[in-house]
Parts: C-alpha cells; structure tokens; sequence
C-alpha cells in the first residue's frame, strides 16, 4: 500500500554542545519542558498531521532513545502498516558503514523508504523544539509543484550570518543558497526540514553517492547540486515557535519560555496540537503545607517541600525543606535535600544534591553561566558548583568546583 | 503463567456498593469514580493483579458502564492487551430469563461459559470500592498453605457510620466474621457494632473449579449473594480461611468518606503507604505539566498534570485539568477533571464533579462533616 508522504528523522546526532547531559545519551532523548524529550516534538509533529509512516535514523548512543521510542505507541505510532521504526546503521552484503552524513544515513536506508513507495519524503530533524503542521507544508509544496521544499524562518539580518540561508524570488521560487555567509543577502533561515519528491530524492542520494568528494551532506551537496540543476525548489515560511536546542544556554532557555507561553509562543496546553510523551506513570505531585511554588511547571511524582520558583520540574523530583531552586530545569528523579541553594542552571535526571550545597548562580552582568551537572551524579553536602561549571564526575562535600 | 500451579483468573466486581456513593455513580459506576487525583477506583485492584503476574482478568459490569469502558479502553496501560488472557469485559446479556444481576451469583452464572473454559487453577474476586495496593501472591500462598476451600481476605477495622444509622439493608451487604485458629466460623451480615471488627475485604480466593460447582448449585436455587447465602451456611462443612490484610485501604462508602480518603492522601505517610509498594497504572491523558503562574498560592496540595493554578489552593486534591483563576481561593476540596475556579471564587468544603464550571467571584462553602457536591458538567 503506498503513502502520500512519509517521514525520516535524523536523530543520530551527538549534541557534542550539550556536554554533560549527552554523555549517555543522544541528543533528541534529552528531556525537555517537564516531561518531554526533544524528539516527542517531530513525532508528535508527523502523527497530528496525520503522517502515520516514520524512520528514525539513530546512530550515536542509541539505548536511551531506542527504549523510549519502544513500539510507538505514545504517539500513536503502532500501526499495523507503517508506523515508527528504528533504523540504526546495518551491514549489507557489499560492507558496513556508519552514517556519514544526513544525506548518506537517507541513502543507506532507501529501501526502507521504497517498501512505502511515497511520493513524497520529508526530513526532519530530531533536534529542534517546534510545533509545525507538516500537512500544511505538504500542501504548499503540492500547490507550487515543487520537487523540493524548504521550511525557512525569518532571523533578524544581524545573526543572519549564523544560519544556512535561501535567497527565494516573490513567488518564494529559491534562487541562491547561502551557507553562513559573510555577506547575508537574504534573512530566511532554513530550518533543516525538508519536503522532497520520491524520486528526485532518490536521484539526488544516488548521485551524491557515487561522488567520492562529497560530504553526504544535504546542506552542502543536495541543495547545491539542485541549485545546479535549476530544479523547483521552493521556501516555506514557517511563523510559529522554533527553537534549535544545540546549547547548554539554549536548552535552558527554551526550558525558561515554556513557563511563559504567552510571550514565547511554545504552548504546551493546546488542545488541538498535543505533544505526546512516554508517561512516567507517577501519582499526583504534592506541596506540602510551608511549601513555596511561583512560576513554575510541576509534574507528577514530585515532592515539594521547599521553595521553587521560575522553574521546570520533571517527574519524581524531590525539594525537601529549606531549599531553594530557582531559574533551574531539574529533570526526572533529582533529589535536592535540605538547605540546598540550586539556581540558573540544568541538573540532568537521578542528581542528588547534598545539604547545604550550592549549585549555580543568578546571572550578573560578567557571568551569565548556566551550571550543569550530568545524569544519576551526587554532589555532596555542602559543595559549592559555580555557574559555569560543568559537571561529569560526583562531587564530594565542601568541595568546590567553577 | 497459566502453567503454574498459583495461576489464577482475575474477576473484579465493578458496580458492587455503587449505592453508598448514588451522586458519583449517576454518570458511572464505581470501578470508575475519580479517586487519588489522577486514578479511578478499578486502577488499583486491577493494577494490584497485574502486579502479581495475573494478566486474565474479566470485569463483568452491569449498569452504567460506559465510562468505565472508556477509562479500560482495550486494557493497555495496564499491560493486558494480550492473545492469551488480558481483559475482559462483559456487558449483561439480556435473554428473558434473567434480569440485571443483584448479586455475585447472577452475575458469575452470566460468565460461566467464559470460566469453565479457562484454565487457571483459581480464581481471585475482588470489588473495586477499595483503593489499595495488594499482594495476592501472598494470599494465594497463605491460601495453598492453609488448604483452605476458599479465603477471604479482612482488615481490622471499624465499620463505616452510615451503617450504624440505616435501618434497612437496601444499600449492600457488609460482612464481618469470627475467627477461630485462621478459620472462619461465623459471618456476620450488616451488623450495627462499634469498634473495629475483623472487616471483610470482600477479596476471595477459591478454585476455579469449586467456583464453578458452588455458582451452578446456588443458581439453580434462585440464591444471589456468594457471601449471604452460599458461604455463610456451609461454614461448618466447609474450610473458609481468613487472610489479614494490613496495609492501607481507602474504602468509599459514601459521599463523606470518598471526601475524606481523598484527603487522607495528603499525609506523606499515607500517600507512601498506598502508593509505595507496587506501582498503580491508570489511563494516560497526555496532559502538559501544571503550571503554577505568578500570584498562586499553594499549601498541602495534591495535583495531577495539566492544571493551570493562578489563585489560593489549601489543603485540597486537584484532578487533571483543574483551573484555579487568579484571587481564586480553594480550600478543602476535592475538584475532579477541568474544574474551573473562577477569578475571586471562594469555596470551601466542596466536591465538584468533572467539568464543573464557578463563575467569577462566585462562593460555596459546604462544613467538614457535610462536603457539598456539584455534578458533572454544573455551572455555579
């Protein structure tokens, strides 16, 4: 039975920038807004838009992600035609390779796309925060006779210069694509999510395969060499919440707009678009009598007995009496005992903080670090974690660290 | 684990005492009455089995039911989507020769087909107006050990007030009984008795095979209560082993308890009690984390996901979806799915069913001893 469009994720990406917090895990199964991870944005993504086939490209530390994705059934994803499948790097009869590129981990997986025979294919990113409906993508790309779409955001001209930029006539017809230039003629950043035509994408991976100098990369070859072949490429403009998570300060802060949907725009309440998620299957959270809570989002499991402010709690997160946690993102299972100051910073899942120990700092006008401490570490009673540190090992009591 | 010699079959009774709670079952039953912020009554004894390697399990309903239908879906979150066993639900049957079951006896004579052809050694009964987390592991082997006919799980405990009060028996049957050396050898029907009592769990463990005999024999004699008329009169022939339970139960038997063992659940010690040992599984709603925004004011609250809290909560248990707009103040309550607390409402002492809506600065205050009840879907 054949698919309109199916989709391909790339989520083999390490997220070297994340440091501690993709030590053990790659960087779309990072946990994210309470009680998500990165990649219930795309996958909740394709199943509200009613794409119902998905490929999941894992490479880079796999385990955690593997067992989440599990059979998809959070998302809906269980079908018996179609639905999600892992697809790590495989050996074949010719030899094994690991995925080299975003255009190479497609190419090496093409006949899991033909088993579908699509006509259309989108790639989408595994790392990225957005709420997007891909049907309304398709249905541009369908209305332009496009063989190739691109979602672009506007950027402000002056960090114009960091992005892969398209260059698109009126009729949003691409004409030049400009890969972190200088001299930015256009403001139109590509969000790495692409539309293609079955074939032409096809033709294109095969192509760039046989071409020993390629980087099997879709923003260096693919869209180059469709450039080349003045092809029908297409930008889609895309309005709506984005957020590339890439960074320890990145990360933190898309954590920091979830508590304020109505400026940021990420609303996580919609009815109408629900972002889907393993649960944690956890009772109701609790704050006790004595307990101060503001501006916060809290989820079940937690124990809140101390004061939280400004700040996003996963499931199973424990404040005993006296600490004090603001401006921080604490994920599933940490522990924050007595008397314990933790602030501006990212504790990954399972951390113990002692008592009395410090974590981070509010931000001053010379430092504006976001301290970090990597999944299932303990840091003793009493340490003392500066705001920029980044923290792979325990820590022991009264010990300092910056 | 049907190749065990402990298998068993799961039977949960999920419209048993619907009477003692008539507000919260008009739309429902009691298998499916919102309990513990984000579980229903049948969460827990259903859960409690699955935890205990017992993944056959039939819940025989009887009025209604849709709701309850709805909340077990095809029975995956607790893990009993399955080709051999999983779950079973079983509407009534309408021929002419039966009527709406009233007791236990009519409503296993309905599956009777269903049980011969299992084959499970026992079979474990249970209702679903307890909330607890229990091993019947342990009960079966206590069970096997005891070479009991049949046993009944009880709790030391004192009988519910209401009980005390009624001068009829038109809201179910409570049993209490004696026991000599494990065995029980008198049972006690609606007794009005104070102090704690050896409480029926009204939990049983028995064969499968002896249940089929018993349920063939009594029906054809027109009896209708397992407990009343089957068990009760053969205690001198028949060994009948009592189990002591010891852990937490919350038991709802009426609209003030249902109120209290919410609230109950407020306490650490409690709240661990029930939920510590094995894990309590319940539909999945996909809600977003609750976000407590700028002005909330927040004591001795219990709270599901996907709340929106603005206002003054104290001592009270949110469900999934609760709205507590900004001046709002909460206090005593129990607010089950998308209640919404209008901004400067003022309630206290209040239970609302699902979808309640109070206007703003609307106010409502019910008394400790007398929580007021607002009904599904009711705008104040």
């Amino acid at each position: 039975m054949a698919q309109e469009m199916i989709a391909m994720l790339l989520a083999g990406g390490q997220g070297s920038r994340l440091y501690a917090l993709t030590q053990k895990l790659a960087k779309p199964a990072v946990p994210f807004g309470g009680k998500y991870r990165i990649i219930d944005f795309p996958l909740s993504n394709c199943v509200n838009s009613g794409i119902d086939t998905v490929g999941i490209l894992t490479q880079y530390q796999p385990l955690v992600l593997n067992e989440y994705i599990g059979n998809g059934q959070p998302w809906d994803l269980d079908r018996l035609h179609g639905g999600v499948h892992v697809l790590p790097p495989y050996q074949q009869a010719s030899g094994s390779d690991w995925y080299k590129g975003t255009a190479n981990a497609i190419y090496q997986n093409l006949s899991f796309i033909e088993r579908y025979d699509p006509e259309y294919v989108i790639i989408l990113s595994g790392d990225q925060i957005c709420k997007q409906d891909y049907s309304d993508f398709l249905r541009f790309h369908k209305e332009k006779n496009a063989e190739f779409s691109v979602a672009v955001m506007e950027v402000p001209w002056d960090e114009a210069s960091r992005f892969g930029l398209m260059v698109a006539d009126e009729n949003d017809k691409i004409t030049e694509f400009q890969e972190k230039p200088k001299q930015p003629k256009s403001n139109l950043a590509s969000m790495g999510i692409y539309i293609f035509n079955w074939d032409i994408l096809k033709k294109y991976l095969t192509e760039d395969e046989a071409d020993p100098n390629s980087e099997n990369d879709f923003g260096n070859n693919i869209i180059p060499n469709l450039l080349r072949d003045n092809r029908r490429m297409y930008a889609y403009h895309f309005s709506g919440y984005w957020k590339d998570v890439g960074t320890i300060a990145s990360l933190w802060e898309a954590n920091m707009e979830v508590l304020d949907p109505e400026h940021s725009g990420i609303d996580l309440f919609d009815e109408n678009w629900k972002i889907y998620s393993r649960n944690s299957g956890m009772t109701g959270h609790k704050i006790s009598a004595g307990a101060e809570v503001e501006n916060s989002m809290i989820t079940d499991g937690c124990r809140i007995k101390g004061s939280v402010k400004h700040s996003v709690l996963f499931a199973g997160v424990q404040v005993e009496d006296g600490a004090i946690v603001e401006d921080a993102v604490i994920m599933g299972g940490s522990v924050i005992k007595s008397g314990a100051v933790v602030k501006h910073c990212i504790l990954a899942e399972n951390v113990t903080i002692g008592e009395n120990a410090v974590i981070g700092a509010m931000p001053t006008e010379e430092e504006n670090g976001v301290a970090t401490v990597g999944a299932g570490l303990t840091v003793g009673a009493g340490a003392h974690i500066g705001p920029k540190a980044m923290i792979y090992k325990n820590v022991e009591g009264g010990e300092e660290q910056w | 684990m049907v190749n065990s010699n402990k298998s068993a079959l799961g039977i949960i009774f999920p419209n048993h005492y619907d009477a003692l709670v008539p507000e919260l079952v008009s739309i429902r039953n009691m298998a499916s009455i919102p309990f513990a912020s984000r579980y229903r009554m049948i969460d827990f004894i259903l859960s409690s089995m699955v935890n205990c390697d017992i993944d056959n399990i039939c819940v025989p309903v009887n009025t209604n039911y849709h709701s309850l239908m709805d909340h077990l879906g095809t029975g995956r979150e607790w893990d009993l989507v399955r080709k051999n066993g999983g779950l079973h639900i079983f509407p009534p049957y309408a021929e002419k020769s039966n009527k709406v079951y009233s007791g236990r006896i009519g409503t296993l004579a309905n599956i009777l087909p269903f049980l011969r052809e299992q084959k499970e050694r026992f079979v474990i009964m249970a209702d679903s107006s307890m909330a607890v987390n229990f091993d019947f592991t342990k009960m079966i082997d206590e069970h096997i050990e005891s070479g009991a006919d049949v046993s009944i799980a009880y709790r030391e405990e004192e009988l519910p007030e209401y009980l005390m009060r009624t001068q009829d028996n038109s809201r179910g049957f409570h049993y209490t009984f004696t026991i000599d050396k494990g065995r029980i050898n008198h049972i006690y029907v609606n007794p009005r008795v104070t102090g704690v009592q050896n409480y029926s769990m009204n939990i049983y463990v028995l064969e499968r095979e002896l249940l089929i005999n018993m349920v063939n024999t009594a029906f054809v004699r027109g009896l209708e209560h397992f407990n009343r008329d089957v068990l009760m009169n053969q205690l001198s022939w028949r060994n009948v082993h009592a189990y002591r339970f010891d852990g937490y139960a919350a038991r709802i038997t009426g609209m003030k308890s249902y109120f209290d063992e919410n609230l109950k659940l407020l306490d650490d010690y409690n709240l661990n009690a029930l939920f510590e040992g094995a894990p309590i599984y319940t539909k999945i709603r996909d809600d977003n984390p609750t976000r407590y925004i700028s002005g909330a004011k927040v004591s001795n609250v219990m709270c599901a996901d996907g709340c929106v809290i603005e206002g003054e909560v104290e001592n009270s248990v949110l469900f999934r979806g609760v709205r507590i707009e900004k001046g709002a103040k909460v206090k005593n309550c129990v607010l089950m799915q998308d209640t919404v607390v209008g901004a400067g409402a003022d309630i206290d002492y209040v239970i609302t069913d699902k979808n309640v809506k109070f206007g703003a600065g609307k106010e409502m205050k019910g008394t400790d001893s007398f929580p007021v009840y607002v009904a599904k879907g009711h705008t104040v």
